[in-house]
């Protein structure tokens, strides 16, 4: 679990262009958006497109992707849970 | 006579470098495209130099660019994201798909809440910029324009963008001479 | 103000004006769900008419045989010379030919996919001398196109302009959407409470206008006045409190007054936010009694084409007396209580207000006026 999240945590940084921030400065449990990381709409997207190239995970139902992109945490126990890749 | 009252010309593709130079915090930044990156930073160049807080609201100020690719630059990034077998078409990407993107992106950065223009010519042109730009004094209350070139396409940035002044004091003259002279 | 002398529409509803008119009056819709709830043109029958203006359908993209199309009828109803040099042309699209990229083998050459060759291409078909200003400001693009041509005759720099907008659907433009997760799967319902998000629609359109005196008050249809304004706060998502329409709304109406307002059309994407944005603007700016509605469910949303197409259809009601009902709407879903229209019905106003919002956060607001 320690290294899908450490995976996990480059691969956002990666795609959402968090050029000023490493692995370490994100905090797994914080929440990602309002606060946190403070992610916006498009991020939101963008790290759909993540789920499904990287772990082959679909997500159609916009109110769960919020509930799995809380934080780190969550997304990495949806990962582990359903990923196809 | 309308006058240019700052400018920065920008022909440098070290965009990373320079706005670390600037030294702001500005992570939206780097979710930007190459020529909203180059606009941005020439724009930030120009409102520095007149000594303005971005974060004041600008009712009185326009903007106006102009390039000759669009955003095909950033177009053909996005297009590997939609290739036959490897099909993750990015919403990042595809939004900066538009030249007036970084129109946007500046007017959100220094709160311009005037009127946000993007033309395309297919080269440098002192008289268009200089009508497109003239054109948005018809505005309610608008006494200046950020306007220029934009224009940013495979590692090539050609970037000039100018504060023009209504009925100025002090300042260049906003004619084709000078701008040329200025490029 | 400038005075509509010629007009025209290619779309799936028509090759002309009156076409796309009559089929919107009596509740047609191009968008197909079966075909993933586009509107699309139908190729070879756009190649077919094209052919029939005299020119070689295989010689432009169809991009650029809608818009010269469009072009021809226009100026030919507005019976101008467009190969003088003081006749303008002004291009409004936001992708161009941007179906190129994905397609390497393509007969028409390495300048193809920018924006000022095809512009150029339109320009020349009528021997026009000028070099045509292009607009590429996002999905208001084609009410800029417009407002540009206003600019320029008000100066007098030119006595005529053919306004002329266009965008085809491409892999390219409907992936992109998709992205974004603002597709509808059926057809869009403007402010309506269970509205999924908008269709994407291909037209051609072209407006010809000419230059007004002071003393002119010829009978007709004008473009009185026009605004563009930023909202300053995200490149791509509407502003909570309809900022920068607004500020536009406000600038129209304190040059030409409230009075005599018959409807307003607006962008009405049928999205969540964009409904949601305008329905505030409208009520921050006092204009809850008028009549509003979108067209978007009759064609689709059609990007640098909308301004343009949009404009001609609204100006046929106007002049007609009618205001066209809103499609797709049946339960009211935004906040502020908007009055949108879902029959058409008689008005005796002579002044409409057209709204667009695009990417980037830009707004515009024309005003039309029928002089009798």
């Amino acid at each position: 679990m320690e290294e899908l999240i450490l995976e996990l945590k480059k691969q956002i940084i990666e795609a959402l262009n968090l050029e000023e921030i490493t692995p370490d400065d994100i905090d797994t449990n914080a929440p990602l958006f309002v606060e946190g990381l403070g992610l916006d709409s498009i991020d939101a997207l963008e790290l759909i497109v993540l789920m499904e190239k990287n772990y082959g995970i679909k997500l159609t139902d916009p109110g769960k992707s919020k509930e799995i992109f809380k934080s780190v945490a969550t997304m990495a126990e949806y990962i582990q849970a359903n990923r196809t890749k | 006579m309308n006058k240019i009252t700052s400018y920065y010309r920008l022909k440098d593709n070290r965009l990373t470098e320079l706005y670390r130079s600037l030294e702001i915090s500005y992570p939206k930044f780097f979710k930007m495209d190459r020529l909203c990156k180059a606009g941005f930073l020439a724009s930030e160049m120009v409102f520095r130099s007149l000594g303005e807080d971005p974060q004041s609201p600008k009712h009185d100020t326009a903007l106006v660019f102009m390039n000759s690719s669009s955003s095909l630059d950033n177009d053909m990034d996005y297009q590997t994201t939609i290739l036959p077998g490897n099909y993750y078409p990015s919403p990042a990407l595809f939004v900066y798909t538009l030249a007036n993107i970084v129109t946007g992106e500046v007017a959100i950065r220094n709160k311009i809440f005037g009127e946000t223009s993007f033309y395309i010519s297919s080269e440098f042109s002192a008289k268009e910029l200089i009508i497109t730009a003239e054109g948005a004094f018809v505005g309610k209350g608008i006494r200046r324009v950020l306007c220029g070139w934009t224009e940013y396409f495979k590692d090539a940035c050609d970037v000039l963008v100018m504060m023009v002044e209504k009925d100025a004091a002090e300042g260049l003259d906003f004619t084709e001479k000078n701008i040329n002279q200025i490029y | 103000m400038i005075r509509l002398l010629g007009d025209c529409i290619v779309s799936p509803l028509g090759f002309s004006s009156r076409e796309n008119f009559n089929a919107v009056k009596s509740g047609q819709s191009s968008i197909r769900e079966e075909d993933g709830a586009v509107s699309r043109i139908d190729r070879s029958l756009l190649s077919r008419c094209f052919n029939s203006i005299g020119a070689i359908s295989g010689d432009y993209t169809p991009l650029e045989q809608a818009m010269i199309y469009a072009a021809f009828h226009a100026v030919k109803q507005s019976g101008i010379d467009a190969s003088s040099p003081r006749t303008i042309f002004i291009i409004s699209t936001t992708k161009g030919n941007v179906e190129l990229l994905g397609e390497p083998g393509h007969p028409y050459g390495p300048r193809r996919i920018y924006l000022w060759h095809t512009a150029r291409l339109v320009s020349d078909f009528f021997n026009n001398p000028n070099k045509p200003f292009v607009v590429s400001n996002a999905c208001i693009s084609g009410s800029c196109a417009q407002i540009t041509a206003k600019r320029l005759m008000e100066r007098r720099l030119y006595d005529y302009a053919v306004v002329v907008g266009g965008d085809m659907l491409s892999e390219f433009i409907v992936s992109g959407f998709q992205s974004f997760q603002s597709l509808s799967p059926v057809r869009c319902r403007p402010f309506d409470a269970d509205r999924k998000g908008l269709n994407l629609g291909e037209a051609g359109a072209a407006m010809v206008y000419g230059r007004h005196e002071e003393n002119d008050h010829a009978p007709g249809l004008y473009l009185t006045a026009g605004a563009i304004r930023n909202d300053a706060n995200h490149i791509s998502g509407p502003s909570r409190t309809g900022e920068g329409l607004y500020l536009a709304l406000e600038e129209v109406l304190e040059q030409t007054g409230r009075d005599s307002l018959a409807f307003i059309n607006a962008h009405g994407t049928a999205t969540l936010y964009n409904d949601q944005m305008e329905a505030v603007s409208l009520s921050r700016s006092g204009l809850l009694a008028i009549p509003v509605n979108s067209l978007k469910a009759y064609l689709g949303h059609t990007l640098g084409a909308a301004g343009v197409v949009e404009s001609i259809l609204s100006l046929m009601a106007l002049n007609e007396g009618i205001v066209l009902p809103s499609l797709g709407y049946e339960t009211h879903g935004v906040t502020e209580k908007i009055n949108v229209i879902t029959q058409c019905m008689p008005t005796t106003g002579n002044r409409f207000v057209k709204m667009l919002s695009g990417f980037g956060g830009c707004n515009a607001v024309l005003l039309f006026e029928k002089k009798v």
